[in-house]
């Protein structure tokens, strides 16, 4: 019987070299920080450097397969460096960028794409195979649980388990679908890496290197959002009342009328910005962002009457069934934006 | 003797017999024990290197109700937050008093916490007499709330076996020893999976977030094929299930139930004049929509209803909680004394939970009760009951008490 994996060349490795099994076309098989300094390696520094540049600047990292040995050996050199710069937005960018790109080059596979898949899933453990009921016309199946592992923070109804055709233990799978998991499986997998907790002493060159990538990354994206997330919304400090109706957004169950408004009223209030929780809501199918856009503006008081609206007090919450679990701090507050504040002075 | 101390008597005496079959949680000694010992308080973070270890900690402590963790710890006998949890099964649980029955006002009652004022059926939003809004709710295991809270279970063990894809050596189903069901599910792949993914599995199994759109019923569909190919009973997962709930629906329904799902009189009267048509096509030929002025709208509505039909009806926080304690197979429940026991899977249609989960064989006591429906043990029925002196066998004794509808006498 034909194997229906692919063997993957050293230029699949090029392509993908965060794959376990490119490790073995690495130039310096265990490379020490040590090493990065020395001239023979300064090519592959130099790839390493643009890697991160170019995931800086266009969320994509190119692929240089002509010299697929150095294109191999710069990624767990791309890796030191993003660590190297300390900055979480970098990391999470490279991490992105690679992913993204990932996407591309499995969705765009030509030569025999089905194995490839199958050889790429297999590296990272998945329980993936072609589907082979002719009835059913998706091209393959995957173990409901690698599935929940990786779309579980994915907004979208569509990628709701119940929304899923699941039989046997596999959820079936169109051929770009089983691209995007396994592209956030890359995320993941990348993110963990550069998220190193203990940093070794870099060489000069290196943190001379990681300065002139976080430069780039100033200059291109601004220091606002180069410091993540407003920081000034504390997710630890919501309510309980808050955090069910975040929660049920976020993973794409739908919100009543009062519950829709709460939840908008209580983050523009905090400080989020109408663009974040327009995002936030992007996971309805109904989703209409003239609409939302319209009635999020509304809340936050950037149109029409022009004043901004504030949640319900906890009484009318109750009554309309969104105080859920009120905690102890609860019995202290009669709104839940006074819970908020006294709870942000706590959790800081 | 007081009514507690004659409960607390059989309890101990079951624990030291022989007819004690304790069945005792895969790799026990990472798994948390705990226990009530009657109004005496909860033994918490207790561990057991082996069964015969727990099984005399049982014959020497007099409990009301044994538990264990649902998770794996590295060191189960620390605090909550140094345990280092290591994975779960994955629990599931079907109670009655997550399904309205209509007998829950026959046997179901309530009492004023404040000024003992009582009355039948559930509970009202304030004391008709002093206004306070806590009661206390006496609940009954009655054989038509179990009976509903089965065929919930059943519906769950076919959702876990066909879509889910476990085996039969997987999934383990009991008789809570009260007023339900459990089913646990120990599968290695499924051990670690995040309260997220855990949510996950309640919403598929509960049909929460479902949108029949993903399903093919969907405007596109109907325009193009003036049907719902894809919604049909020899498909798999949910599209099964909703033809099945669809077609389920339309063979039973009469005119007030499909007015309740929200149509109007004409179409109402459309559909049960074609009733055969609708189900022939859909038998034949897998097929919706051959009835004309019968359109998409009012087959979305009658698929939702038809998840609603199939779906299982559990209580969501159990699942998702990965830190939760379950009650121990074989053990006593303090607000019955039934035993909670284990049965077939494929048994599920045949198991007799009055039967089944009988923990006293022989003996009797006299009791004063107060107030008690009709009920069977085995095949003898008792009851009902109301403010009268009897002479009852020891397991029926215990029921009566343990739900606080009788008073042991001298
Ligand atoms: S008491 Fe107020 S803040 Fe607390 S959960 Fe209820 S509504 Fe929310
Ligand atoms: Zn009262
Ligand atoms: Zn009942």
């Amino acid at each position: 019987m034909q194997s229906v994996f692919s063997k993957f060349a050293k230029n699949d490795y090029a392509k993908y070299p965060f794959l376990k099994e490119a490790a073995k076309y690495l130039k310096i098989p265990d490379l020490k920080i040590e090493d990065l300094a020395t001239p023979e390696l300064e090519d592959i520094l130099k790839r390493a450097e643009e890697r991160v540049e170019e995931a800086i600047l266009y969320t994509r990292v190119s692929r240089k397969l002509e010299k697929a040995d150095n294109e191999i050996s710069s990624y767990p050199v791309a890796i030191i460096l993003a660590a190297a710069t300390k900055s979480s937005f970098i990391q999470k960018r490279y991490a992105l960028a690679e992913a993204k790109q990932t996407f591309e080059d499995l969705k765009n596979e030509k030569d025999k794409p089905k194995e490839k898949i199958l050889t790429f899933a297999q590296d990272f453990g998945w329980k993936l195979a072609l589907n082979k009921d002719s009835e059913i016309t998706y091209e393959f199946a995957l173990n409901f649980t690698d599935y929940l592992r990786n779309t579980t923070h994915l907004r979208g109804k569509k990628w709701k388990l119940v929304n899923r055709l699941l039989s046997d233990g596999n959820v079936y799978l169109t051929r770009t679908e089983t691209a995007r998991l396994l592209s956030e499986e890359v995320r993941k997998h990348i993110e963990k890496r550069v998220e190193v907790k203990e940093l070794p002493r870099f060489p000069p060159k290196i943190i001379e290197t990681a300065e002139k990538i976080k430069e780039l990354s100033a200059e291109k994206i601004g220091k606002a959002e180069m410091e993540g997330f407003p920081k000034t919304v504390v997710q630890a400090a919501f309510p309980p009342c808050i955090e069910a109706l975040y929660q049920a957004v976020s993973s794409g169950r739908h919100l009543s009328h009062v519950g829709r408004f709460t939840l908008t009223s209580f983050l523009t209030n905090i400080g989020m910005s109408p663009d974040n929780v327009i995002e936030l809501f992007r996971t309805f199918s109904d989703f209409n962002e003239r609409m939302t856009r319209y009635q999020v503006e509304h809340i936050a008081g950037e149109r029409g009457s022009r004043t901004r609206y504030i949640p319900p007090r906890c009484e009318t919450l109750q009554t309309h069934g969104v105080c859920v679990n009120p905690d102890e701090l609860c019995q202290k507050i009669r709104h839940p934006l006074t819970y908020y504040r006294k709870k942000v002075k706590v959790a800081k | 003797m007081s009514s507690q101390k004659f409960t607390e008597r059989k309890f101990g005496d079951y624990y030291k017999g022989n007819d004690v079959s304790i069945c005792v949680p895969t790799s026990i000694e990472k798994r948390e024990f705990g226990f009530l010992l009657f109004e005496r308080g909860m033994l918490r973070h207790i561990t057991f290197k082996a069964k015969e270890a727990l099984e005399s900690f049982l014959r020497a402590t007099t409990c009301s109700d044994v538990y264990h963790s649902c998770s794996y710890y590295e060191s189960p006998e620390a605090e909550m937050d140094r345990k280092g949890w290591l994975g779960a099964d994955l629990i599931f649980d079907i109670d009655a008093d997550h399904i309205p029955t209509s007998c829950e006002r026959v046997h179901d009652g309530w009492i004023c916490g404040n000024c003992s004022f009582s009355g039948k059926g559930i509970a009202p939003k304030k004391c008709p007499v002093c206004g306070s809004e806590k009661f206390n709710i006496g609940t009954w295991p009655c054989e038509v709330c179990l009976d509903s809270a089965k065929t919930e279970t059943a519906k769950l063990l076919d959702l876990l076996m066909r879509d889910f894809g476990f085996s039969e050596k997987e999934v383990r189903v009991f008789f809570s020893g009260h007023r339900g069901y459990h089913v646990h599910v120990e599968n290695e792949a499924i051990k670690t999976l995040a309260a997220v993914a855990r949510r996950e599995m309640v919403d598929y199994v509960s049909g929460l977030g479902l949108d029949v759109f993903f399903h093919g019923l969907n405007e596109k569909n109907w325009r193009v094929m003036r049907a719902y190919q894809d919604i049909r009973l020899d498909d798999l997962g949910w599209r099964k299930r909703i033809a099945l709930g669809m077609q389920n629906f339309i063979l039973s329904a009469n005119e007030q139930d499909l007015r309740n799902i929200g149509l109007r009189k004409s179409i109402v009267e459309a559909i049960l004049r074609n009733k055969d048509a609708i189900l022939k096509s859909l038998l034949e030929t897998g097929t919706w929509g051959v009835i004309r002025g019968v359109g998409f709208e009012t087959w979305r509505k009658i698929a939702e209803h038809g998840v609603k039909l199939q779906s299982a009806k559990i209580d969501t926080v159990v699942t998702t909680d990965i830190h939760r304690l379950i009650r121990l197979t074989g053990t006593l429940h303090g607000k019955t004394g039934f035993k909670k026991v284990e049965f077939p899977v494929l048994a599920v249609d045949d198991f007799d939970p009055f039967k089944s989960a009988v923990a006293f064989k022989g003996g009797t006591a006299t009791v004063f009760v107060s107030d008690a429906p009709e009920f069977r043990l085995g095949d003898e029925m008792f009851g009902p009951y109301r403010s009268q002196k009897v002479e009852l066998p020891t397991a029926a004794a215990v029921l009566l008490i343990c739900k606080r509808r009788a008073e042991v006498l001298e």
